[in-house]
């Protein structure tokens, strides 16, 4: 993680989010929503925090306990790809601790996934891991998410292939650029 | 309407809640989350009880009473239900009661005791412990022993509109955080501690200097000296089992002495000390169009909300110093060479109804008195000491009290000694709000028109109303002046002089409701009614004293014609003025 230079949004493009969401409902979430989807890491770091709080006239603790309330917000930098692995009770009788563990195996983790971390990013900045209570998926269990896509009836050699594919199909991205 | 409690019809008024009626009808339904005036969000789930009709229990501190509204508070579901949820509570509270800083005075623990719970049942669901909080100088929080009903959150946010602290995480992670977990030393904390007057646990406390003061007392070589705060002479009654705003001035300087304290002096003579500093120089400021309103710099909380969250309006703060910080600094240069004592062993500790003094002492510009004899005595940095080196909450020094075993009620009365001791009527109102404003008055109109003033009780500015505003006819030329209490209540008045609407001369501002008598170091609990209490007895202190103006004390005359010279003087600017510092989050 220390090899990253935490992406800030401009405060340019701030502005622009403030002042179309300024007025309407639930006007923290949508922007804290746009702003996070602007940054490239797909996370907010400190900084935009402190700028949305002043921006809104919201206390800053307030930002901070909306940010912290729902994962769907991410205050460490986000891996290029995400792997959401099911940890609901059908999915763990079928396997998916294992199944963790392996993806933790494959991506090189040093040590076990601990569950109470919300997530894991690699080094590399390739990929994000992460837990779900349940996807609803359960007839077709384990399951694993890999950049929105459900993937069925996982195992590690499955999970294997998939990881390689999406790990290529980046890599290709980035030849022909 | 009438509802019926516990089959018993009772009259009741509309709008009223559950918890409400209950109290009125004698019955005072067990809570841990609901308290009056400050907060009521329904989080702890112990004031259950079982309503006809409804299909699960209604918490009853925010279910308002129907006509004809027939309330359960005693069955077996309701009982069972409370202790559950308790019980639930226990389960990831540290059962460390011996220890901690709130033994015997905890609202859980009593709870526990009240329900005959007698073991933990339930097991740990939290799945790490949680790290304390050390990073402020005058509070220590410990999340582990929280359980997260929400009143500090609310008294911060509401009360101070600070919101230094909010919930953050979600689940079994929740917990009360600063922003980004970064501790309250660290964002934009007024320290002003009505989080821990409020808190029901152990979870935010003052941090002590009770260790530090009796190693001071024990050494040999340090003389130390004590003054304490008009505030703490009404409410440390309270802390040795009196009743509430009881005046025990005369016992708590007895009880002082007996702690060891080689001289007990009073903050009141430097609040007499302030009020000729404060008075003058608003009179300088209006005969010079100086900056206006002049805002009073008393409050250490105060001062710390005005530096992060109105920087621009720091020039209307008086430069004057707070009495305990004049205190130390007269004390170590003053009295140390009339005393013949050095001052690198003086020991200057106060005794305060207050958390953010103790923050206040360390700041890094209050060594005044180091720099007064730097070049006197030749002293190099090493040698550098605070003005003030601790500071003690009113509930510290009433453990301290009982640490020794005095009997504080049989205790006679004794007088301060002298000279730092002497104080007039106009000082210990400076205890309650509107009380240096009145103060500052009664100096500022005598100087001002060279008159008697005949009535010195200035009832305008009494009061526990918000903001109160007063005209102030002096020779002719109205003096509009205000006064404000919580930091709601400052902004409110910040906001006009911000947007340039500010009708006044002259602001009192005090950080807690009440002003210094309902401060976060005072006994717990403090209330509404405790607070009223405590100020009726500040003012019966003030009129029985003999003298009731600041500059008629005679030991400020002795002090200005033997040591600072006048008012606003060189030696005055070095020792009691002060300069403040624009804070970010």
């Amino acid at each position: 993680m220390d090899t990253l230079t935490p992406y800030v949004v401009e405060e340019k493009v701030l502005d622009e989010i403030v002042r179309k969401y300024k007025g309407s409902p639930g006007v923290l979430l949508s922007t804290l929503e746009a702003v996070q989807e602007a940054n490239p890491l797909k996370f907010l770091p400190q900084k935009t925090l402190l700028q949305v709080a002043k921006k809104l006239n919201v206390p800053a603790t307030q930002v901070y306990s909306v940010a912290t309330f729902y994962s769907f917000f991410n205050l460490k930098p986000q891996g290029r790809h995400t792997i959401v692995v099911c940890r609901g009770t059908a999915c763990h009788t079928k396997g998916s601790r294992e199944l963790l563990n392996s993806v933790g195996q494959i991506l090189g983790f040093r040590y076990e996934f601990d569950e109470t971390e919300p997530s894991y990013t690699t080094p590399d900045n390739e990929f994000t891991i992460r837990t779900v209570a349940c996807f609803g998926q359960c007839a077709q269990a384990p399951v694993v998410a890999v950049d929105g896509v459900i993937h069925s009836y996982v195992n590690a050699p499955k999970l294997l292939k998939i990881l390689k594919k999406v790990k290529s199909s980046s890599y290709a991205k980035d030849q022909s650029k | 309407m009438q509802v019926f409690i516990d089959n018993k019809p009772y009259e009741v008024q509309e709008g009223m809640t559950i918890w409400q009626a209950c109290m009125q009808a004698g019955i005072r339904i067990p809570s841990l989350c609901y308290m009056k005036d400050v907060s009521g969000n329904a989080s702890c789930g112990v004031c259950v009880v079982e309503v006809k009709g409804a299909k699960s229990l209604l918490r009853s501190c925010i279910t308002k009473v129907t006509d004809g509204m027939e309330i359960t508070t005693n069955n077996a579901r309701v009982l069972q239900a409370r202790k559950m949820n308790v019980e639930l509570l226990l389960a990831n509270h540290p059962l460390d009661c011996q220890t901690c800083e709130r033994n015997q005075r905890c609202e859980l623990q009593q709870i526990t005791y009240d329900f005959g719970i007698h073991e933990r049942r339930l097991p740990r669901t939290r799945p790490r412990q949680l790290e304390r909080d050390y990073s402020s100088l005058s509070l220590i929080r410990d999340p582990e022993k929280c359980i997260l009903c929400g009143r500090c959150v609310a008294v911060c946010k509401e009360m101070q509109t600070v919101s230094a602290i909010d919930f953050s995480g979600r689940g079994q992670k929740t917990k009360i955080s600063t922003f980004m977990d970064m501790g309250l030393g660290l964002v934009d904390c007024t320290n002003c501690g009505q989080c821990a007057l409020v808190c029901p646990t152990g979870a935010i406390v003052e941090k002590s200097h009770v260790n530090q003061v009796w190693e001071a007392i024990h050494d040999p070589e340090k003389v130390v000296v004590v003054q304490t705060a008009p505030a703490v002479r009404v409410g440390i009654g309270e802390e040795m089992g009196m009743p509430s705003g009881s005046l025990v001035t005369g016992k708590m300087v007895a009880g002082l002495r007996r702690l060891g304290f080689s001289k007990v002096f009073d903050t009141n003579f430097t609040a007499d000390l302030t009020i000729i500093e404060e008075g003058n120089e608003l009179i300088h400021r209006i005969k010079n169009n100086g900056k206006l309103p002049m805002i009073t710099s008393c409050s250490p909380g105060w001062i710390k909300f005005i530096e992060h969250f109105f920087p621009k309006s720091l020039p209307h703060l008086s430069t004057c110093k707070s009495p305990q910080q004049m205190f130390g600094a007269i004390a170590k240069t003053y009295y140390a060479e009339q005393a013949g004592i050095d001052p690198r062993d003086m020991v200057v500790v106060s005794v305060m109804p207050c958390t953010a003094k103790k923050y206040e002492a360390q700041r890094p510009e209050m060594d005044g008195a180091f720099d007064y004899w730097k070049k006197k005595m030749k002293l190099t940095a090493e040698d550098r000491f605070y003005d003030v080196d601790h500071v003690l909450t009113t509930r510290e020094l009433g453990r301290m009290f009982k640490e020794v075993g005095i009997d504080f009620r049989s205790l006679p009365a004794e007088d301060f000694d002298n000279p730092l001791g002497t104080s007039t009527g106009a000082a210990v109102i400076f205890g309650a709000t509107g009380g240096v404003m009145e103060a500052a008055l009664r100096t500022a109109y005598e100087i001002l028109t060279g008159e008697t003033l005949e009535d010195v009780n200035l009832t305008a500015v009494r009061g526990m109303e918000g903001i109160r505003e007063a005209d102030i006819n002096i020779n002719g030329t109205i003096l509009k002046v205000a006064v404000a209490h919580t930091l709601k209540n400052a902004r409110i008045l910040l906001e006009q002089i911000e947007n340039g609407t500010s009708p006044y001369a002259f602001i009192e501002v005090m950080t807690c409701p009440g002003g210094c008598l309902g401060g976060g170091g005072q006994p717990i609990p403090t209330n509404t009614e405790i607070r009223t209490k405590r100020a009726e007895s500040i003012y019966a202190e003030d009129s029985h004293k003999f003298i009731r103006k600041s500059h008629e004390n005679p030991e400020i005359k002795y002090l200005y014609d033997h040591f600072l010279k006048e008012p606003l003087g060189a030696l005055s600017h070095d020792l009691l003025h002060t300069k403040y510092v624009e804070r970010k989050v």
